[in-house]
């Protein structure tokens, strides 16, 4: 049971202030990081009429999800926006699917990875609602529909960044640990199989899923 | 003879079983809601099954987002070091399980209540899903907002050091900010999920003014979350207020009813204002020339509602400051 | 009634197991039922879409049944590893 709650980190001490780098997470990321650009890689690589897999699946991803975000924000802005987006799920299944590899842990286990990525989402909506919109308009909105309902609008925009990345978070977290627990208890024998791909790949790509829409919708929330 | 530490540490298992327990029932029933209804829509058009069963399975992971908070502070209880030293610990544990559990319950069934109408209406306009899959993921999402104050009271309740405030009445203030959050997110959470689940139909029914019908839908769902914010606002101050040592009971169960007070005064109100929220949406979508009418109509009508709602809030305020 | 303090905490334990997965079992039994009736009331209007059907509401249930899930592993948690 110890090894749920320590995390191996790394301190280093940079202009009098100490900052903390938490190991496993940086390393799987890096891991993440370097199997989608090796995928990219493969499947641009002499892109022809007659695809090889990666591009298939290359193809399928890009597509589906422009066709989301073109869906939700309209032609023009879906250039802007769907590379982000695609990006984003892409990065957030293959982080959630890392831990059903036997070493590897999901760097999504880490509330710092969800919770960052909840805040690059709030940041880009509303520096895009700002830039649309124009400064001025944008305050306006917090005091609709009556004068008093300002610190309402605030609370529900911050807790619109803590509920996506809490519940990406749980999740994965939530899986990881029920996974221990049974295995546990069952003495790893027939049931943990089933709960990784349950909790692993299943719930995972869902979360993924759920995670990138509500980024998608938010953003469309600022900038329509 | 008993240690403060048995105290405290069973007081962690105990607040833990609460948490799950509690926060498991809302969102089971509400992902239950979303199968029937998505199911019951197949029947009608049974083509177009993946994109019904793949839009079912994202309402239902926003449903159950709730209980998995709960399971995280389940977790933290059952794992984190029980304080050796301080018996009101033990009260701040059972309070988090019930903050967190009890705010669980409202945020499952609403957003399980969007999802389910949300899967009937893509069946009814197959070409317009993503307009209505899109009032329902913010509808739901919205949803969440009342178990997300449950979690912030739970955490606030964990991992702030409460070792100054002595026992008498400590324990009625931490008792009643669990309580005042967990009770009180109980009917807005219910309530913007009916407002959802209308706006969701609305879409569906006319996809032309899903710009207006979520736009009425945020206004909406905002102000029937009220009384989850009064019941926030006064777990806070029940927190943070200084407590005089005071061994009267009077001081204790004035506290502990301010609690109750500003938690229960929360369900009704988030509820019915919630029902006027769904009345609005549904004929706002009908109707959209109307939708002035309709708006002034609803905020009349939700102000009303709210009354009972800020009646408690005023008794728990006397409770706390006065008495 | 000399209450030892390792006994108090054991039963406290076990009385938090209780609730946990007392209570936790209420929302899925509502929902599944919910589904399962909806469901049927599904075939019965097209019984040709029975496998269709019959699957989605498994489906559904199967997440239903997670919280559900979530409330026993703590409560085993409770009983047997703390």
């Amino acid at each position: 049971m110890d090894e749920l709650t320590s995390v191996p980190q790394f301190t280093l001490e940079l202009f009098g202030i100490n900052l903390v780098f938490n190991t496993q997470t940086i390393i799987m990321t890096w891991i993440v990081m370097a199997a989608l650009i090796c995928f990219g890689f493969l499947a641009t690589r002499k892109a022809g009429l007659i695809p090889n897999p990666f591009q298939v699946v290359a193809e399928m991803f890009v597509s589906i999800f422009y066709g989301f975000t073109r869906d939700t924000l309209g032609e023009d802005l879906a250039k802007k926006y769907s590379p982000l987006i695609c990006s984003l799920f892409m990065f957030l299944l293959l982080c959630n699917w890392l831990g059903v590899i036997p070493k590897l842990a999901e760097p999504t286990k880490d509330l710092n990875t969800p919770l960052g990525l909840g805040i690059l989402g709030f940041i880009i909506a509303h520096y895009s609602g700002i830039k649309v919109k124009g400064f001025a308009n944008y305050i306006k909105e917090y005091f609709q529909p009556i004068f008093f309902m300002a610190p309402l609008n605030i609370i529900s925009e911050l807790a619109k960044v803590v509920s996506i990345s809490f519940r990406l978070y749980g999740n994965i977290m939530g899986g990881a640990i029920i996974i221990l627990v049974v295995s546990h208890l069952v003495y790893g024998l027939i049931v943990p199989p089933f709960l990784v791909i349950f909790f692993g790949l299943f719930v995972g790509s869902i979360q993924a899923f759920v995670f990138t829409m509500l980024t998608l919708v938010y953003i469309s929330l600022q900038v329509k | 003879m008993l240690e403060i530490i048995d105290l405290t540490r069973s007081a962690q298992y105990i607040g833990a079983g609460m948490a799950i327990g509690f926060g498991a029932i809302g969102a089971a029933m509400g992902e239950g809601y979303a199968a029937g209804m998505a199911n019951e829509s197949l029947c009608y058009r049974a083509e177009n099954s993946g994109n019904v069963v793949r839009n079912m399975l994202v309402g239902q992971a926003i449903a159950e987002s709730a209980a998995i908070f709960a399971l995280i502070v389940s977790l933290i209880l059952v794992f984190s070091a029980p304080s050796e030293q301080f018996v009101l610990f033990a009260w701040i544990y059972i309070s988090a399980g019930l903050a967190m559990g009890l705010s669980a319950i409202g945020s499952g069934i609403g957003a399980g209540l969007a999802a389910g109408n949300a899967c009937q209406g893509i069946v009814r306009q197959p070409a317009h899903s993503s307009a209505i899959i899109r009032t329902m993921l913010i509808g739901s999402a919205l949803c969440q907002d009342p178990a997300i104050f449950g979690m912030v009271i739970a955490i606030l309740l964990l991992f702030l050091d409460f070792s100054t405030v002595p026992l008498y009445p400590g324990w009625a203030a931490m008792l009643g900010a669990g309580l005042s959050i967990g009770l009180a997110a109980i009917g807005p959470g219910i309530g913007c999920g009916l407002a959802a689940r209308e706006a969701a139909s609305g879409v569906a029914r006319n996809p032309e003014t899903n710009t207006n019908t979520n736009r009425m839908m945020l206004v909406g769902i905002s102000i029937a979350q009220s009384t989850a914010i009064y019941g926030f606002v006064i777990s806070l101050l029940l927190l943070f207020t200084g407590h005089q040592e005071n061994l009267a009971l009077t001081a204790s169960l004035g506290l502990l009813g301010a609690g109750l007070a500003s938690g229960f005064g929360g369900i009704g109100p988030g509820i019915g204002e919630g029902i006027t929220a769904a009345g609005a949406l549904r004929w706002i979508a009908r109707s959209s020339g109307n939708t002035g009418l309709l708006t002034r109509s609803m905020l009349v009508g939700m102000a009303v509602a709210e009354s009972t709602g800020i009646y408690a809030l005023i008794v728990a305020l006397l409770l706390i400051l006065v008495l | 009634m000399d209450i030892n303090g390792a006994d108090f905490i054991r039963a406290l334990a076990l009385l938090g197991a209780g609730l946990a997965m007392g209570l936790g079992a209420i929302g899925p039994g509502v929902g599944e039922g919910f589904a399962a009736g909806k469901a049927c009331e599904a075939i019965g209007r097209k019984p040709e879409e029975a496998g269709l059907l019959t699957r989605t509401m498994l489906v559904g249930q199967a997440v239903s049944e997670s919280t559900g899930i979530y409330a026993l592993v703590v409560a085993l948690l409770l009983l047997f590893v703390v």
